[in-house]
């Protein structure tokens, strides 16, 4: 194991790597994957807050995540708003709506609880779908653009290539993650693993399981909302295809897999799990049924997930201590 | 000596099943308050009752003159009412001193890790604090039960058979630990089945059958009781001899 000198140059080197990529990667369709993936990665350590860390199993992700992809497309089309102002008002509404699920939900426990979310992943799929007055139906919303970025001194500079948008969903990823870190690493996050361990013992010792629990939903909602505002900007294009219950799938198999609890885990889990579909693109027919198939291994045989037990060699043991041997 | 927490009138039904039946008590700060009887009772209902995880269907129980029956569990833990187990429910996998912070971090105590360690250190297993529950035990796991719960610095701690599968020596330490806590002003209540301990710690003692408060008084007044032996062992003019 690295000592903590060893661990920053490990972080320098590995940060330096994610921004030469697009001076590496010339291949347009694999730095397509590099900016879906940082995508992912917001989506999945968001994720890791509720399934990871309070312990709770929710199928409504890729719903919140279409959910903010719905709003910022509407706003940008209908109202023309720029995503700058779209992408924290889908995250602000996609956690709003979480939090009124969540007084509902949050009262409930193990398949109660997943089957609500199974309903309201649906319910938001009938939406997108039935409602084609406003979200068109099965056409989509067609027609989103990546707005230019204001950089006081040097004025307007076009994001939209690939290149230069995957520093922007780079950003945003290292936000999101550095938010979750810091909050799981809080007492907030002290009180989320306690629920988790034993929510029963956790109340009678005078902390509010709802209270967290609604917290780790919300705050994993809104960012699930705001990784969709980006998603929809850059492919330019939302339809009810995002609430297909396969974006759930792997948004579970990137942080189960990925080692729930552990955030590294699940955000290196959305990098692999993005790009491996690609590369089993020959078999599309059997990819489900392979990721099925890991997934319910991996939960039955190896509940740490596959990638971040292959981290430890290179995590502080304090590190590990909080996050892995609660897990 | 002022009364801290108060229960009057408790009623729990479940369904057609009377659980407790108008059962009234009162505790007060630096009091050992035992709640005894026979197995199906009702003695876990009532803790369930005080600590806010059963509703009574009628009656109230007040803390310092608070209502506090209707409350959800965390808030009354939160006031100050802290119970154990009668199954040891312990953190399993945390490290000793992350799961015994609990009660600190709940009370919004700046520094939770070190109010956890003065409280394993309480019970004697400051030493283990990095290990996790799982890896101790059972005797241990009693104590770090014990340990969780002073974390929370109560006003009223509630020991659900803390001696239960302990040896005579663990049993002895447990008592010493709940005299060492009454001295420093708890009110404590607590149900056990070692009679031996009941009838060396506490001040008072209760007992319940069948969900009804049969007897109460000081412990050689409840041992002597004709209605308590015959709740333990049927009408037997020498029986009182397992209640010693």
């Amino acid at each position: 194991m690295l000592d903590r000198n060893g661990q920053r140059l490990l972080t320098a080197a590995f940060g330096l790597v994610l921004l030469a990529i697009p001076f590496v990667v010339h291949d347009s369709y694999y730095l397509h994957l590099f900016v879906v993936a940082a995508i992912f990665v917001i989506v999945a350590v968001g994720l890791d807050l509720i399934v990871g860390y309070v312990g709770q199993l929710s199928l409504a992700h890729a719903a919140f995540f279409g959910l903010g992809a719905y709003i910022s497309a509407l706003l940008s089309l209908r109202l023309q708003w720029s995503m700058w102002i779209g992408l924290p008002a889908a995250a602000l509404f996609t956690g709003l709506v979480a939090f009124l699920l969540g007084l509902v939900i949050l009262r409930t426990r193990g398949h109660r609880f997943i089957i609500i979310t199974v309903a309201f992943a649906e319910l938001m799929k009938l939406v997108a779908t039935n409602w084609v007055d406003v979200t068109r139906g099965f056409m989509g919303l067609p027609g989103l653009k990546i707005p230019n970025l204001y950089v006081p001194g040097i004025g307007a500079v076009d994001i939209s290539s690939k290149e230069r948008f995957y520093y922007v969903v780079l950003a945003a990823a290292v936000i999101a993650f550095l938010l979750c870190r810091t909050m799981v690493r809080s007492s907030i996050g002290r009180a989320f693993v306690l629920v988790r361990e034993n929510e029963g013992l956790a109340e009678s010792l005078g902390i509010s399981a709802f209270r967290y629990c609604m917290i780790a939903f919300v705050v994993g909602a809104a960012l699930a909302g705001g990784a969709g505002s980006l998603y929809a900007h850059y492919v330019g294009f939302v339809s009810p295809d995002l609430f297909n219950f396969s974006y759930v799938t792997i948004m579970l198999i990137m942080v189960i897999l990925g080692g729930k609890g552990t955030l590294i885990g699940p955000a290196l889990g959305a990098v692999i799990f993005t790009f491996l579909p690609e590369l089993l693109r020959e078999a599309s027919h059997w990819r489900m049924i392979i990721f099925a198939l890991i997934l319910i291994v991996t939960t039955l045989f190896m509940p740490r997930g596959i990638i971040f037990p292959l981290l430890e060699h290179v995590v502080p043991k304090r590190w590990r201590a909080r996050h892995v041997d609660a897990s | 000596m002022s009364t801290l927490l108060e229960a009057r009138g408790v009623t729990v039904r479940f369904g057609g099943l009377t659980a407790l039946k108008d059962v009234t008590l009162a505790v007060a700060a630096g009091e050992v308050l035992s709640v005894i009887g026979p197995n199906g009772a009702g003695k876990t209902t009532l803790f369930n009752v005080l600590t806010g995880r059963v509703k009574p269907t009628a009656g109230n129980v007040h803390l310092r003159g608070q209502a506090i029956e209707r409350l959800p569990a965390f808030r009354i833990a939160q006031l100050g009412v802290i119970r154990t187990f009668q199954k040891t429910e312990v953190f399993g996998a945390l490290p000793l001193v992350d799961g015994v912070a609990a009660g600190a971090l709940a009370r919004g105590d700046p520094d939770p890790l070190e109010r956890a360690r003065e409280a394993l250190d309480v019970v004697g297993l400051l030493g283990k604090a990095q290990l996790s529950a799982h890896q101790l035990p059972y005797g241990d796991q009693r104590l770090l039960e014990l340990a969780q719960a002073l974390a929370a610095r109560p006003a009223v701690l509630l020991l659900d058979e803390p001696a239960s599968g302990m040896n005579h020596q663990e049993s002895a330490h447990i008592v010493r630990l709940i005299g060492e806590l009454r001295t420093q002003g708890l009110a404590i209540i607590l149900v056990e089945h070692n009679m031996h301990v009941v009838m060396t710690i506490s001040d008072r003692v209760i007992v319940i059958n069948y969900g009804e408060k049969i007897a109460e008084g000081r412990p050689e007044e409840v041992r002597a009781d004709p209605k308590v032996i015959e709740a333990y062992l049927g009408v037997d003019p020498n029986a009182n001899a397992v209640l010693r």
